[in-house]
């Protein structure tokens, strides 16, 4: 008979468990977290290799200079580890070591007297395209480079809402967290970045 | 570019992300914004094949070389409370060394404790006990309310931390 009565209850609450545990974020990075606090380097290690390309990849478009992104990252990483207690466990790891890496991106941006456009000619090399098949070929690829070398013409500020929202496959909602804005003005900022793109991309008609 | 009809491209692209509007329907039929919308899609599609560079081979290993030359975090955390501790009690100390009357003053008050240390508990107990017989109630909910709060702090305080952007 109570069985009989509970079973509802039991559903109800299994229900509820069951999309608790759908909407709980994963927190994959949580255990190295907590071992690399206890002072275990393997465990830091791991964490550094799961988001060292996305960091080193903010740096390089933010910075567009290699030697530059490279410091910063080892940088960001060192702050990430002085300051790992600092660090809420329910937030996204990588996003905390991005914001830390945009920081120092930012704090060296405002350093720098003038804007270095002879680094620009490197990128062209240093950024890849994406995995490419060989049906694709050399015009594919070459579009691709023509696209990097118009992102990086554009401003700061528009070339890290598009690398974070189109190659780093972040959502909106991330990106706002990650630079302390609403989502809403994500969006605008795309789409003004993505204008700029355009009218770079597109070849000016004749008059 | 577009016909005084046509639609702001911002509200035409925020409604290709929503999937429905009047402008969306409007370049259905329009061939300018049509193209505009086609070549939003081919620039989105290329962008979407961007990928990150891959990091210098010896990012991991100097990150590693550096992190080997700090403490623990746990232990800097030890650390910085145990020297924060020590340069308190540092200053109380010297404050009270250097001032001849704070120093007679606590030793009066502490051989009082000494001297009068059991009339002083049996006061202090009575006076819990009477407090707690007249009102326990509000007392019980204080001493709650003290305890989680002081917990929840202590929480606070060990596990999480500010805003990453502070970091």
């Amino acid at each position: 008979m109570n069985a009989l009565t509970l079973n509802p209850l039991g559903d109800i609450a299994q229900a509820i468990g069951s999309l608790m545990a759908e909407e709980a974020p994963a927190l994959p990075w949580k255990a190295d977290v907590q071992a690399a606090r206890r002072g275990d380097p393997s465990a830091f290690e791991a964490l550094v290799r799961s988001v060292q390309r996305a960091v080193y990849g903010l740096a390089l478009r933010l910075l567009n200079s290699e030697a530059e992104a490279a410091e910063v990252s080892q940088e960001a990483f060192l702050r990430a580890y002085q300051n790992l207690h600092r660090y809420d466990e329910s937030r996204p790891f990588d996003l905390w070591v991005m914001a830390i890496t945009r920081n120092l991106c930012l704090d060296l941006l405002r350093r720098r007297t003038k804007v270095r456009t002879e680094e620009l000619d490197p990128m062209k090399e240093v950024l890849p395209s994406g995995e490419a098949s060989l049906e694709e070929g050399a015009i594919a690829r070459q579009e691709r480079q023509s696209l990097e070398e118009a992102m990086g013409t554009l401003s700061v500020e528009d070339r890290e809402v598009l690398a974070l929202y189109y190659v780093q496959k972040r959502t909106t909602k991330e990106i706002a967290q990650l630079l302390g804005c609403a989502p809403g003005t994500i969006m605008a900022r795309l789409f003004r970045a993505r204008e700029k793109l355009r009218k770079k991309m597109t070849p000016e008609e004749p008059t | 570019m577009t016909s005084i009809q046509c639609p702001d491209l911002e509200v035409l692209f925020t409604e290709l992300e929503a999937g429905e509007g009047a402008s969306l329907e409007h370049a259905a039929s329009c061939p300018l914004c049509s193209a505009i919308l086609e070549e939003h899609r081919q620039l989105e599609k290329d962008l979407y094949r961007l990928a990150d560079p891959l990091p210098p081979p010896t990012l991991v290993a100097n990150v590693m070389a550096r992190v080997a030359t700090e403490p623990t975090p746990l232990r800097r955390e030890l650390w910085a409370g145990l020297s924060i501790l020590v340069a308190s009690l540092g200053v109380g100390l010297g404050l009270l060394i250097s001032n001849d009357q704070a120093l007679s003053r606590l030793g009066t008050a502490l051989a009082a404790l000494f001297t009068d240390g059991k009339v002083l508990i049996q006061g202090l107990a009575s006076g819990a006990s009477a407090i707690w017989n007249t009102a326990a109630g509000p007392v019980a909910a204080l001493l709650v309310v003290l305890l989680i709060v002081s917990l929840s702090g202590l929480k606070r305080l060990v596990g999480n931390g500010p805003h990453p952007s502070e970091a």
